[in-house]
């Protein structure tokens, strides 16, 4: 009876929890304006109460993690590729190639640096990645928070093994729902593709208890000429992207949607294969998913599709130089708005590209432009990064140039890595700045992307964007990998070509002889039995109790002195001379 | 003799200035030989920009000169202009050479001084072993123009490297030697090595120069100079504290010194020797090298070559210019001026051919394997590994034969130069 008490008990408490938490699945496609096609996956989770002790949507082993390590807010991106702002736009989770991870702490944290290195090695465990390689040489934490932590890891293949663990995280798994798409064959096989997950308290005034918002996100981008049959044309569908079309939905999930961006239909027309349930804003084809699903889109004619709203803000970044003793970085942003545009530019540079300050020059347009503020951290070697982080007003229509030099470094033969000629990932930068929300076509700061589409506040309201710049690679110059052991004999035996001479000299006199030379032992052997011999000549002549006299020298006898050894014939004649006067 | 002297003094100051404001002093000053980590005059600059910005250089990775150097240069960047900063080189250069000249010139007159005095004692046939009187007059002038000339020193100068004041301060010092000036000595001996670190070796020559004659008072003089320098390097280190207000500068010139933090390559042994080392038989082997480089040589030579502290400045300036960590041309360049104040001694050296040879190579070697191994990526760390292993050997040999000479000479004073034993040929033997 007791035991049913409980269950009853249980299964009540859980009723409860389940209620203060929602899940919905979303899926936005979008056709990019080079023939790429873009398609966002969100799955979120919406949760009011602090603890994860209990919990029925958010998994517990990510929430286990967040409560130990006392994370206020975290964000996960697993990237490979490069997003191009240029051409496509701004996406919803902007991510460097790589991995990238950010975490801000609770306020009460006693050692972050402890928590830090804590969480990121139970992260790195439970998506395979390797994030515990994350140490004080490559995180940093921001200038303006001291409970905020960053770090990324451009070097990190994004493969299925992080796709699996992260799907694992999901209520439906993959067998259900939306996520069913995510076929690990097809998602690796896309221009781009970036998993997330964002994790954030979210800002509710009206009641006390706490909001979080737990999304778990894939960004895809396939060429549809590549996924199209005859690789003629621009068609895409579900199939065609992901091997699969939709069975079931996911029960759990309050939303299950399908967003079509249609925008691009002004210029060149494409035709939907299902009508939509309904219109959003007149050009978002909106889907209501319940049952079997397929949609596929057909383009009549191939064209280069001209992009509706181009980017105002975007970057660029390389080095410069040749040679592998001195480099330059430089970081371009591009603003085409037509008023100023104020941006923070955070470099994080790793200790092996050690960058000069006095060498920064910020240019724009070919003008020189003192920054509005500038904080900059000196690295230290395998300790800390060269942080930089700037703020700057970008004139309308201007090209900002921040250019610094740096010096290749040398290391260790054990730090290199594997195959150390591939050279040496250099992560990305990150703009940051605020924008109007009318300047961009599609916003997403809000937690459903339904809430992002139909926002009406398009106006005034400043939308803040990120942008993480292209990751490069540099080859530092490489010894000799084959080499230990001889560098260690020749550098060793120039030492010694020193030391033995000068050891000579110090502690050897210099004698006349013709005596031949004699090898190693045989003159230790030689010498003790002459010292030998000495010693009971010396015993013999006491014994006899001789009178110890001057022996005074004839000229005939002169070439062998006692003490001296051999010596000159002149030599001895003075000696005689001084005698005897 | 004084027209040679000011011919020289000319050129040398107009090819210094020729080249600094020239496009060729970029390009020298880039050069590993010339700028290591430690006097490259873009680290400090780094450092003064770092300073005026209220960061604190010493975080950093890129500064590695004292906090005195620092304000100093801060203070004359701030206060004039690029071009006054490298007269000021210039001037320093030149000044070098004129203490080295006079440095050179009372040597010689001490010698003679003291030849006169025992010349009765030897036998006539050594009389081409005496110094002769000219010695006085032409060493200085070679000594000078060696300085003023020498590409080594020209490029440090050109580069704007912090050892040019270095080397005045060592110039300084070696004045004060043969001066016997003792407050002097210390000073600019604590002012060469507070930066440098591995030239206080050059106390023990310093100790024996100015301890006075009565042997009963040696001791007690001995003492009182190592004290004075201590005290001036005490007094300066914490002068060095009031300025930055923390202790970490100890270890960011110091334990950068010691611990070889930067495998950079340099004309010296230790960067591919480190870079090439087992991670855990390196503390083992920083301390054996660290030893040989700072103090190994310091005591034995203090006690073989105790009559001729300058000889023993000369060896020790030399051995620590090969073996110190962060070794540049400059510290070659200016034990290289030393040499010609021992210009009698070089009747017994035999090397003299095949060291200057090996100078020439290297010095063209080294630009050229640099050059294929870091921009056209045709040639490895090897071949400038072996450029400067040759580069060492031949400065060895170098310092060898000096100090064979001497004691060779010591020898012949003593017992003639006939290696005859009862008529049979016999040979010099180290016994």
């Amino acid at each position: 009876m007791k035991c049913l008490c409980c269950l009853l008990l249980a299964v009540a408490v859980s009723t409860v929890h389940a209620r203060s938490e929602s899940y919905s699945e979303e899926l936005f496609v979008k056709p990019l304006a080079t023939g790429f096609v873009y398609s966002f996956f969100q799955f979120t989770v919406v949760r009011e109460g602090g603890s994860f002790s209990h919990s029925d949507l958010v998994p517990h082993s990510l929430g286990d993690i967040i409560d130990r390590f006392r994370v206020a807010e975290l964000h996960i991106d697993l990237t490979s590729g490069l997003w191009r702002h240029k051409s496509w736009g701004y996406p919803a989770v902007d991510a460097p190639s790589g991995a990238e991870i950010s975490a801000r702490f609770h306020n009460d944290t006693q050692d972050v640096n402890k928590n830090w290195y804590g969480l990121t090695n139970a992260l790195s465990g439970l998506l395979c990645t390797s994030l515990n390689f994350i140490n004080s040489a490559n995180s940093y934490e921001s200038s303006a928070d001291r409970f905020y932590r960053y770090s990324n890891l451009p070097r990190e293949n994004v493969c299925t093994e992080n796709l699996t663990p992260w799907k694992k995280l999901l209520p439906c798994d993959s067998t259900r729902g939306l996520s069913s798409l995510l076929n690990s064959g097809r998602v690796h096989n896309a221009n781009y593709h970036s998993l997330g997950i964002h994790f954030r308290p979210l800002c509710n005034n009206t009641s006390k208890s706490s909001k979080y918002e737990l999304r778990q996100t894939v960004s895809l981008v396939y060429d549809s000429v590549f996924i199209s049959a005859n690789n003629k044309n621009y068609d895409w569908s579900l199939r065609k992207m992901f091997g699969t079309g939709l069975f079931r939905t996911c029960p759990l999930a309050d939303y299950s949607k399908i967003y079509i961006d249609t925008s691009a239909n002004n210029s060149v027309p494409y035709v939907l294969s299902q009508n939509p349930d309904y219109f959003l804003k007149e050009n978002i084809a909106v889907y209501n998913l319940n049952g079997i699903f397929h949609l596929s889109a057909v383009m009549p004619r191939p064209k280069v599709v001209v992009s509706d709203l181009k980017p105002i803000l975007y970057t660029d970044r390389f080095i410069t130089g040749f040679g592998q003793e001195y480099g330059g970085l430089v970081t371009r942003i591009y603003n085409e708005h037509r008023l100023p545009v104020i941006v923070t530019v955070i470099e994080n540079i790793p200790w092996f590209l050690p960058i000069y300050y006095h060498t920064l020059r910020v240019t724009s347009n070919g003008v020189c432009v003192m920054p509005k503020a500038l904080i900059y951290k000196p690295g230290k070697g395998r300790m800390q990064i060269y942080y930089l982080e700037i703020v700057l007003e970008l004139p309308s229509h201007s090209i900002t140039e921040i250019s610094v030099q740096f010096d290749y470094v040398f290391l260790k033969w054990q730090e290199y890595p594997p195959d150390a000629n591939h050279g040496f990932y250099i992560g990305s930068a990150i703009v940051k700045a605020s924008i109007p929300r009318n300047s961009t076509s599609l916003t997403f700061d809000k937690s459903l992307i339904i809430d992002n589409l139909n926002s009406s506040d398009s106006s005034d309201s400043d939308y803040l964007i990120i942008l993480k710049t292209e990751n490069f690679i540099i080859t530092l110059p490489t010894p000799d990998f084959s080499m230990p052991y001889n560098v260690i004999c020749l550098a060793c035996t120039v030492v010694a070509l020193a030391f033995g001479p000068i050891h000579n000299i110090t502690t050897k006199r210099l004698k006349l002889t013709t005596a031949k030379y004699v090898p190693g032992l045989a003159s230790v052997v030689q010498k003790s039995y002459l010292w030998l011999e000495n010693m009971v000549c010396y015993k013999n002549a006491n014994k006899v109790g001789k009178a110890t006299s001057v022996r005074v020298f004839t000229p005939e006898e002169l070439s062998y002195h006692p003490t001296l050894g051999h010596v000159s014939e002149e030599f001895m004649k003075n000696q005689v001379a001084c005698k005897e006067s | 003799m004084e027209k040679l002297l000011f011919f020289v003094y000319s050129i040398g100051i107009l090819i210094r200035i020729y080249l600094s404001f020239s496009d060729f002093s970029t390009l020298i000053a880039d050069r590993v030989e010339v700028s290591t980590p430690l006097n490259s005059w873009k680290r400090v600059i780094e450092g003064v920009s770092l300073y005026n910005e209220k960061i604190n250089p010493y975080d950093g990775d890129l500064f590695h000169e004292t906090p005195l150097t620092l304000v100093f240069f801060s203070y004359l960047t701030s206060t004039i202009s690029d071009f006054y900063v490298s007269l000021v080189f210039i001037i320093c250069d030149v000044f070098t050479a004129i203490v080295l000249y006079y440095t050179s010139k009372i040597y010689t007159a001490n010698l003679l001084k003291e030849q006169s005095k025992t010349k009765s004692v030897y036998n006539k046939e050594f009389n081409k072993l005496l110094i002769p009187n000219n010695f006085l007059i032409i060493n200085p002038v070679y000594v000078f123009s060696v300085y003023m000339l020498n590409p080594y020193t020209v490029f440090s100068c050109i580069a704007r490297t912090t050892t040019v004041f270095n080397n005045l301060f060592l110039a300084l010092c070696l004045y004060a030697m043969v001066k016997r000036l003792r407050f002097l000595g210390c000073l600019s001996l604590v002012l060469a090595s507070l930066p440098t670190f591995y030239t206080f070796g050059l106390i023990a020559p310093l100790m024996i120069s100015c301890a006075s004659t009565d042997s009963k008072k040696k001791t007690g003089s001995f003492i009182i100079t190592l004290l004075t320098c201590v005290a001036i390097s005490c007094s300066l280190l914490y002068l060095c504290y009031i300025i930055m207000n923390e202790w970490t500068f100890l270890d960011s010139v110091y334990g950068f010194i010691l611990n070889v933090r930067d495998l950079k390559p340099n004309i010296g042994l230790f960067w591919y020797f480190f870079t090439e080392m087992f991670e855990h038989f390196r503390a083992l082997f920083v301390c054996a090298f660290q030893l040989n480089a700072s103090v190994l040589y310091v005591i034995p030579l203090s006690i073989r070559l105790r009559h001729d502290p300058l000889l023993l400045a000369t060896s020790l300036l030399a051995l620590t210019a090969v073996f110190k960590s962060y070794p540049s041309i400059g510290d070659v360049g200016f034990y290289l001026s030393l040499l010609p104040i021992h210009r009698h001694l070089f009747y017994f050296m035999q090397q003299a051919f095949i060291v200057s040879c090996f100078f020439v190579g290297c010095t063209i070697f080294a630009p050229t394997v640099w050059h294929l191994w870091i921009y056209s990526r045709s040639a490895n760390a090897n071949f400038y590994f072996g450029v400067t292993l040759a580069f060492a050997t031949t400065q060895i040999f170098l310092i060898t034969d000096l100090l064979f000479a001497y004691i060779k000479r010591e020898f012949a004073l003593k017992h003639g130069m006939k290696r005859m034993i009862n008529g049979r040929e016999a040979r010099l033997m180290l016994d």
